[in-house]
């Protein structure tokens, strides 16, 4: 395995990424052709079978038809959360065919966005209008209106959330109304609906504040963990976005920095897709040797020895995003920005001493402070550490260890990934808007029909 | 208002023709306008996208074997997922009818009508 190779293969949050031959991987439900057609989420840990599954064409079929739905009503999007915040027995509404631009204001830089839009459409959809996103996640697959409802994020110190660029929002409620709030206008439920999980109705359409379109270059190294800490605060300030992906039973992490392309940059080519899987090649192979997790370090270490970097530059929407076709589970909690250094000592400690079975690398991102009251980063500037494991081995031991690791930390889950809190001890991590947002979702959905079962466990509703 | 259905025929031929492999590629069956849209907001993310295992679309030699399982296996796949391909390739708005089409789309099925 080549440096470069395995440097590409990790870099960027592609150590997430890419791999054809996963091996397969048990389906939830059986399937016949002919008969229902179940609901599955992407990683193949969530699934349902809607008696009734909907998908509108228009803002005014989605309101009458969610007026109108029975039982349990929830909203899909791309399908991409871990958490059970989707399934439902009786009525499903994909957002797939609401989507594309709906206006664009050109002096505001701002553009109303349909929900169902995939973050993959964004930057055809807005270059044209002279438009950017400011920031986006590292994969694009998200729907707009679910990375909402979660509070999707990306990094970079000085920048928020994707809620945090939603300047006004379209709620089509349980009983048919259809509601635009922003901050001057239903300012309460605009708070509110930025970050939902989906219960207050279903958002149609969002104003995104956006940028003029630039370009990004981003270099990936292969460093030491312990440099990368000790010198964390001067990467976070020097970058436009910084993260980095620490590999469990090493001393090396992946170091991502992007930064506004400069004339000269050149493009080194693109990730490597097969390469995460190489990585749990070399880790199997050597960890059921005794010694062997001392020898994987060893071995990385011989590969990294030197200093290795990939680049790729272009315009935001190409950089930002990797591919990612490997299925895995994930768990990612947020903590005070502060404490990042701590806990990712204590998170790769732990691994290490408690002999947990894991390759795939942690996943550290900073991420600016907000105020969308259910929002993981609403009130203070965050750090968000993400644990992995490929999605045919059994995860929950692994996060069994890890997830007490952050609740020290006061660590907010994410909604979309996996984590183990119920209602009141997620309430006391949302103590400043827990019970505005219980108030909120009781006055527009005060049947609870936007509620399935583990909604109600996390909301206590 | 845009609606993604209102995504051209003209976009939908470039995405066919950029993907295809070199050899002749006949004219596919045709999808309505529901199942362009789905196609370009879910199928395209992986089958427009050189180099990460998915069968390009309109790349009849990296269909044929698939399509030698049968359509009906092929459907399995779909909906259950395989490999490096999420449950439902990411359409959750999809019937079974409409993952015929794109299937037969993708394959390079020719349109007999």
């Amino acid at each position: 395995m080549k440096r470069r190779g395995l440097l590409q293969a990790l870099g960027a949050g592609t150590a997430l990424a890419a791999c054809s031959r996963e091996p397969d991987m048990r389906a939830p439900v059986d399937y016949r052709v002919g008969g229902r057609v179940p609901w599955i989420n992407w990683a193949g840990n969530q699934s349902c079978w809607p008696s009734e599954r909907i998908a509108p064409q228009a803002e005014t079929e989605l309101v009458e038809r969610l007026r109108a739905a029975k039982g349990v009503v929830r909203a899909v999007g791309a399908g991409h959360s871990f958490t059970a915040v989707v399934p439902t027995d009786d009525t499903l509404i994909a957002t797939d065919l609401l989507a594309g631009l709906a206006s664009v204001d050109s002096n505001t830089l701002q553009a109303e966005v349909w929900a169902g839009t995939r973050l993959h459409a964004m930057g055809d959809l807005l270059e044209p209008a002279g438009q950017a996103l400011p920031n986006m996640p590292d994969m694009n697959y998200l729907a707009l209106g679910g990375a909402m409802a979660n509070a999707a994020h990306a990094t970079g110190a000085g920048f928020g959330s994707m809620p945090s660029y939603v300047a006004g929002i379209t709620l089509a409620t349980p009983s048919g109304e259809l509601i635009s709030c922003d901050v001057r206008r239903n300012p309460e439920l605009f708070q509110a609906a930025r970050v939902s999980l989906g219960v207050l109705g279903i958002v149609t359409r969002m104003r995104l504040q956006n940028q003029a379109p630039f370009r990004l270059t981003e270099t990936d190294r292969i460093e030491k963990t312990e440099d990368v800490l000790a010198d964390l605060a001067n990467r976070k300030a020097r970058h436009r976005h910084f993260e980095f992906l620490p590999l469990p039973y090493s001393s090396y992490s992946i170091t991502v920095s992007t930064d506004v392309a400069v004339a000269g940059d050149a493009d080194l080519g693109e990730d490597d897709p097969q390469a995460a899987m190489s990585l749990r090649k070399v880790f199997e192979a050597l960890s059921w040797i005794p010694g062997g997790r001392a020898l994987y370090d060893r071995v990385l270490t011989t590969v990294f020895g030197s200093q290795a970097t990939t680049v790729r530059t272009g315009r935001s929407y190409e950089v930002f995003p990797h591919v990612r076709i490997v299925r895995f589970r994930e768990m990612e909690y947020s903590i005070p920005a502060d404490a990042a250094v701590a806990c990712v000592r204590e998170v790769l400690q732990a691994i290490r001493t408690r002999n947990l079975p894991v390759c795939m690398p942690l996943e550290v991102r900073f991420i600016r402070a907000d105020g969308a009251w259910m929002s993981m980063f609403e009130g203070r500037d965050s750090c968000s550490i993400s644990v992995h494991q490929y999605a045919d081995l059994d995860h929950r031991a692994y996060f069994g260890e890890i997830e007490p690791i952050f609740w020290k930390y006061e660590g907010r889950p994410h909604w979309g990934k996996l984590h183990t809190l119920d209602a009141p001890r997620l309430a006391k991590l949302y103590e400043r808007h827990w019970r505005d947002f219980q108030e909120i979702r009781a006055s527009v959905d005060p049947q609870g029909r936007m509620l399935n079962p583990y909604l109600k466990s996390v909301l206590g509703a | 208002m845009q609606r993604p259905w209102h995504a051209s025929a003209a976009l939908l031929a470039a995405v066919f023709v950029a993907s295809a492999a070199q050899e002749s590629a006949r004219p596919p069956i045709a999808l309505n306008a529901r199942q362009e849209a789905l196609l370009l907001a879910n199928c395209t993310q992986c089958h427009a996208r050189p180099g990460i295992g998915a069968p390009l679309i309109g790349d009849a030699a990296a269909w044929k074997e698939r399509r030698y399982q049968g359509e009906d296996r092929l459907l399995e796949h779909v909906v259950l997922g395989v490999r490096g391909m999420p449950p439902l390739g990411y359409c959750s708005a999809c019937t079974e009818d409409d993952f015929r089409a794109l299937i037969r789309y993708m394959a390079g099925v020719e349109d007999k009508n």
